[in-house]
């Protein structure tokens, strides 16, 4: 690579385990369903940086949360493009796991070696999922609170630990001010983190145990 | 045990009991406070003439929290027998019903859930009637019963 690089790496030292990532030999039989894991981290990147855009005007508050949004959506520049390139890129990832996994199941490739893999994928899934309620939630209008109103009240339905689980949920007994800052935090700092551990591991073996059989 | 079994033993001891005992603790710092110390709060409500001749009405009660007065929405129902209060909350998974007054029944946006008037499930998804509210007349005055935070005043 090149020479800024190299004067990096000469203390870093991360070439030497990733050499030649990119020109890595693809077993034979690939198609263009392979690249559907790619596609969903896209949407993963795309998401984290317009969350941290939109991080810089949003306020996480019963009072002010509303129309924080109005006013990214009307006076931030390019509010209204940031703000829709994270809402369907939100849409888009789900797509994109969801499509990756059904090719993951149709080729077999959570066979073993692979079993921890397609586990680490399945927990992927539920953080994406998570992040979608709680951000849905942010816009703190009419249809988010009801939404999660709805959403929430299903953990009740979990026979004995339901209505404290659905408590710790909402960090109250109803959804409002507490369950804002509560989905926030979970949307902003605890879910992408683990997403990001998550995926590390998730391409780490995908490195050692190969897309298809063993690379 | 060798020293070095027994030391590396400790060690790992230590570790779980850590994480252990950080995850308990997490655990009840997010669990909400001040669920139990709720008491039960007369709101006031509406003028007893306001009360229905018959049938179903809908009203709002209030009260103050953190400085902030909130109306919340109740159904005041006189049927042959006894004026009672139902929660408008939809037993089954908390969306707000709505009377329909042509068909004299509570209805949820949600899942169309269906109660009739004295909130006794007709069908759908929910799992148990409308919950009945305590209701108190008193000087003249109609007041709801509601368990309220420590810090909210009727």
């Amino acid at each position: 690579m090149g020479r800024a690089f190299d004067w990096l790496d000469k203390k870093f030292r991360i070439k030497a385990p990733h050499k030649g990532f990119l020109r890595r030999r693809l077993p034979p039989g690939l198609s263009y369903f392979y690249c559907l894991g790619g596609a969903a981290f896209t949407s993963y990147l795309i998401l984290f940086i317009t969350g941290l855009m939109l991080s810089l005007y949003y306020i996480p508050s019963e009072m002010e949360a509303y129309e924080s949004v109005l006013t990214i959506q009307r006076e931030v520049h390019l509010g209204w493009l940031i703000r829709s390139v994270h809402k369907w890129s939100a849409t888009l990832l789900i797509v994109f796991i969801l499509c990756h996994t059904i090719r993951v199941f149709i080729s077999r490739a959570y066979k073993s070696p692979k079993e921890l893999n397609w586990i680490v994928g399945c927990l992927t899934l539920v953080s994406a999922f998570a992040s979608g309620f709680t951000g849905y939630l942010l816009p703190w209008d009419q249809k988010s609170y009801w939404a999660t109103t709805v959403g929430t009240s299903m953990a009740a339905t979990i026979p004995i630990m339901g209505r404290h689980l659905m408590y710790l949920i909402r960090g109250g007994m109803d959804v409002g001010g507490s369950t804002l800052i509560r989905f926030y935090s979970f949307h902003v700092l605890w879910l992408p983190v683990t997403m990001a551990a998550l995926l590390w591991a998730h391409f780490h073996m995908v490195k050692r145990l190969g897309i298809k059989g063993r690379l | 045990m060798t020293r070095r079994d027994f030391l590396t033993g400790t060690v790992k001891a230590i570790i779980s009991a850590l994480v252990t005992g950080v995850t308990v603790v997490a655990a009840y710092f997010m669990y909400p406070a001040g669920l139990r110390s709720r008491t039960m709060v007369y709101c006031d409500c509406m003028d007893e003439d306001a009360l229905p001749k018959k049938g179903v009405k809908r009203a709002e009660y209030r009260y103050t929290q953190k400085g902030r007065e909130m109306a919340v929405g109740v159904f005041i129902v006189k049927d042959d027998s006894a004026v009672y209060a139902l929660s408008p909350v939809c037993t089954h998974l908390g969306c707000l019903v709505n009377y329909n007054r042509h068909k004299n029944e509570f209805i949820c946006p949600c899942h169309g859930g269906r109660y009739d008037a004295s909130g006794k499930v007709i069908s759908g998804p929910p799992p148990g009637p409308l919950a009945r509210l305590p209701l108190k007349i008193e000087n003249g005055r109609v007041y709801i019963g509601v368990m309220l935070p420590a810090a909210a005043a009727a």
